[in-house]
C-alpha cells in the first residue's frame, strides 16, 4: 500500500466502527466532535494557512444553524437550508473580510472577536428569524434520499461524511496552486506580491472557505439537535473553534482531528470530577501548549522520527522502502 | 512623433522624515531597452525601485508604465501589468524547492481556478502542469535544470540570485528591474548574466538594472548617475566613464 493509505484505511476502519464499539453517550459527543472539526478545520485553514487568526467563527457557525431552522421548520428541504447558510456565511465573510483582512496578527484577531460579539447580540435581538433568547425548536429529522436522520450514529456517520468531504477540498487546495501560493506567502510575502500574487484575495478567499465549514457544521448541529438559542453561539463557541487547530495543529488535519477530540472529550471526562473540571481544563490545555507548541500532531512527527531513528540504528545497512512524506503533502510540515 | 517609452519616471520625490533621499529624478526606459542606474551606496537606487515597483508612494512627481499612471496602484497591480523586480537581497521561497519557486512565477494568472482545485477537476491538473512544464523550460534556460528538486534554502548566494532572476522571468514581464543582480555571482555567472540580458532584450523585455559591476554596464544602452538622490549624468557607459562628475564621486578616481 502506498503510505498514506497504509494509516488512512486504519483510521477509516476505525471510524466506522466506532458506534459499534462506544456506549451511546459517547457516541453523542463523537458527533459533536465531528461538528468541531469541521469548523474548527476552516478555522486551521485559515490560522494555518494565511494567518489569519478567527475569534469569530461563531458568527458563521449560527447562521448556518438558524439558516437551517428557519427553512426547515417551514417545511422546506434540508439541503436548502444548508446551502442558503453556506451561501450567506461565505458571502459575508468575503465582504467583511476584503475590509478586516487588511489587518494582521493581533488585530485581526480583535477585529474578528468583534465580529464574532456582533453576530452574538445580533442573533440574541433579531427574534423575526432566530427566536431570540427563547430559540427556534421543533427542527425537523433530516431525510435524505429515504433515509432518516433519526439516532446519533446516523448522525455521526452522516456528519463524519460531509467533514471527509470538506477535508478532501482542503486537502486538494493544499497541494495545488493555492496551497502554493499559501506557502509563497509565509515564506516572503513581499516576493509573492512582486510576482503579481494578490495575497489580500488569497486571504479573503481563504477567509470565506473558513466561514462555509463554519456554517455547514451550524446546519448540521441544527438538525441534530433540533432546538438552537443563541448561547450556541457566543464567545466561548468561537475559543472551541479556534483550540481545535490551536491544540491539534494547524497544518494537517490529523492533528485538527485530535484538537476536536480533546475539546469534546477532555471536558467531558474532567466533568466527573465535580465543580473544578472547567479549571482542570483550563490546566489541560495550557499543558499541551506547553509541552507541545505545535499542537498534539507533534507526537506523531515524534513518534515518527523516533521509529526512523531506530530502525536506522537497528539496520543501517538496509535503503529506507520508499519515499517518505513527499512533497505534494505541503500542509503536513510544521513551521515555516 | 516619438515612441512612448515603457516607463517614464518624472520629477520623482522622495523623503524619510526630513531626509530627502530622491529629488526631482527623471528617467525613461524603452520597450526592450537596457537600462543602468549607477551610484555610490546610500544615493537613493533601491528606494528608486521601490518607489517604481509599489512598495512605497512617493511624496512627488509621477510614475507611468505603459502609459498609465501607477501612482496608488499596490505592488501585484503593478507587477499583473508586467513591471517585475528582484530584491536587493534576494527573496527566494524557502521552504520550496527550485522548481516550486519558479512556478510560483506563472501562478498568478488565476481564471477561478480554484473550484475545479477544490474537487480536483481534471482542468486543475492540466493548469499546474501547465505552470510545471513551463518552470521547466525556464530552469533549463537559466542553467538551473539540474538542481530543479533541490530545497531553496540549501542555494548558495549566486544561484538565489539566479532563481529570483528565473522566477520573475516566469511572470511575463515587460520590465524587468534588477537590484545588484551580479553581486554574489562569480565571473562565469556574471557572464551568463549578461547572455540572459541581451537574451531579454531580444524577447522584447526591458530591464533596468542596478549594479556596480563596470563589465556589465559597459553592455547597457543608457546609464544614470544617481548621487544623493538626484540624477548627475545620464548617458552611456563609454561617455560617462570620462565625465569629471562621475569620476568624482563614482569611480574614485
Amino acid at each position: 500500500m502506498k503510505p498514506p493509505l497504509r494509516w488512512l484505511v486504519p483510521l477509516l476502519v476505525i471510524w466506522a466502527a466506532a458506534p459499534f464499539l462506544m456506549p451511546h453517550a459517547i457516541n453523542d459527543l463523537l458527533v459533536f466532535a465531528t461538528l468541531y472539526y469541521l469548523s474548527g478545520l476552516g478555522v486551521g485553514l485559515a490560522l494555518g494557512q494565511a494567518g489569519i487568526v478567527n475569534l469569530g467563527q461563531a458568527l458563521f457557525f449560527g447562521i448556518g444553524a438558524y439558516a437551517s431552522a428557519y427553512f426547515s421548520t417551514r417545511g422546506v428541504p434540508m439541503p436548502v437550508g444548508l446551502l442558503v447558510g453556506a451561501l450567506l456565511a461565505a458571502g459575508l465573510a468575503a465582504l467583511l473580510g476584503y475590509g478586516i483582512l487588511r489587518l494582521h496578527g493581533f488585530f485581526l484577531g480583535l477585529a474578528t472577536l468583534a465580529l464574532g460579539i456582533m453576530g452574538h447580540v445580533l442573533f440574541f435581538e433579531w427574534d423575526g428569524i432566530t427566536g431570540g433568547s427563547i430559540g427556534v425548536g421543533g427542527i425537523p429529522q433530516v431525510s435524505l434520499f429515504g433515509f432518516t436522520l433519526d439516532s446519533s450514529e446516523r448522525h455521526y456517520y452522516f456528519a463524519g461524511a460531509v467533514a471527509m468531504l470538506a477535508t478532501w477540498v482542503a486537502h486538494n487546495l493544499m497541494r495545488g496552486r493555492t496551497g502554493l501560493m499559501m506557502r509563497a506567502a509565509r515564506d516572503s510575502g513581499e516576493a509573492a506580491l512582486s510576482l503579481g500574487i494578490s495575497l489580500h484575495r488569497l486571504r479573503t478567499a481563504v477567509f470565506a472557505l473558513c466561514a462555509l465549514l463554519g456554517s455547514v457544521a451550524g446546519s448540521l448541529f441544527a438538525h441534530y439537535v433540533t432546538f438552537v438559542s443563541v448561547d450556541s453561539f457566543g464567545l466561548m463557541k468561537s475559543l472551541t473553534f479556534l483550540l481545535v487547530p490551536v491544540l491539534g495543529g494547524m497544518r494537517c488535519w490529523p492533528g485538527m482531528v485530535a484538537g476536536a477530540l480533546f475539546v469534546t472529550f477532555v471536558p467531558y471526562l474532567l466533568s466527573r470530577l465535580g465543580d473544578i473540571h472547567q479549571v482542570l481544563f483550563g490546566l489541560a490545555m495550557i499543558a499541551v501548549v506547553v509541552v507541545l507548541p505545535n499542537g498534539l500532531s507533534s507526537i506523531a512527527v515524534m513518534l515518527r522520527e523516533a521509529w526512523r531513528a531506530r530502525r536506522s540504528v537497528a539496520a543501517p545497512a538496509v535503503a529506507r522502502p520508499g519515499p517518505q512524506a513527499p512533497s505534494h503533502r505541503p500542509e503536513v510540515r510544521h513551521g515555516r | 512623433m516619438a515612441v512612448e517609452p515603457l516607463l517614464q519616471v518624472r520629477a520623482l520625490a522622495h523623503r524619510f522624515g526630513a531626509v530627502q533621499v530622491l529629488n526631482d529624478v527623471n528617467l525613461e526606459v524603452p520597450a526592450a531597452g537596457v537600462v543602468g542606474l549607477i551610484g555610490p551606496n546610500g544615493s537613493g537606487k533601491t528606494t528608486l525601485f521601490n518607489l517604481i515597483s509599489g512598495y512605497i508612494e512617493p511624496v512627488g512627481g509621477r510614475i507611468d508604465f505603459a502609459g498609465h499612471p501607477m501612482a496608488g496602484l499596490p505592488v501585484e497591480r503593478r507587477s499583473r501589468a508586467g513591471l517585475m523586480r528582484t530584491f536587493q537581497t534576494p527573496k527566494v521561497f524557502e521552504s520550496m524547492s527550485v522548481l516550486e519557486n519558479v512556478m510560483l512565477g506563472c501562478a498568478q494568472p488565476a481564471r477561478g481556478g480554484m473550484l475545479a482545485e477544490m474537487f480536483a477537476l481534471p482542468a486543475a491538473g492540466r493548469a499546474l502542469a501547465g505552470m510545471r512544464e513551463r518552470a521547466e523550460r525556464l530552469c533549463q534556460r537559466f542553467e538551473l535544470g539540474e538542481l530543479r528538486d533541490a530545497p531553496t534554502r540549501s542555494l548558495p548566494a549566486g544561484q538565489r540570485r539566479v532563481l529570483e532572476i528565473c522566477r520573475a522571468v516566469a511572470a511575463g514581464p515587460r520590465l524587468l528591474m534588477l537590484d545588484e543582480p551580479s553581486s554574489g555571482l562569480n565571473d562565469a555567472e556574471v557572464r551568463a548574466l549578461e547572455r540572459w540580458i541581451h537574451a531579454l532584450r531580444d524577447d522584447g523585455i526591458a530591464v533596468l538594472l542596478v549594479s556596480h559591476d563596470m563589465g556589465l554596464m559597459a553592455a547597457v544602452d543608457r546609464v544614470h548617475l544617481l548621487c544623493n538622490g538626484e540624477l548627475l549624468a545620464s548617458g552611456p557607459m563609454a561617455q560617462l566613464k570620462d565625465d569629471p562628475r562621475v569620476r568624482e564621486v563614482y569611480l574614485g578616481a
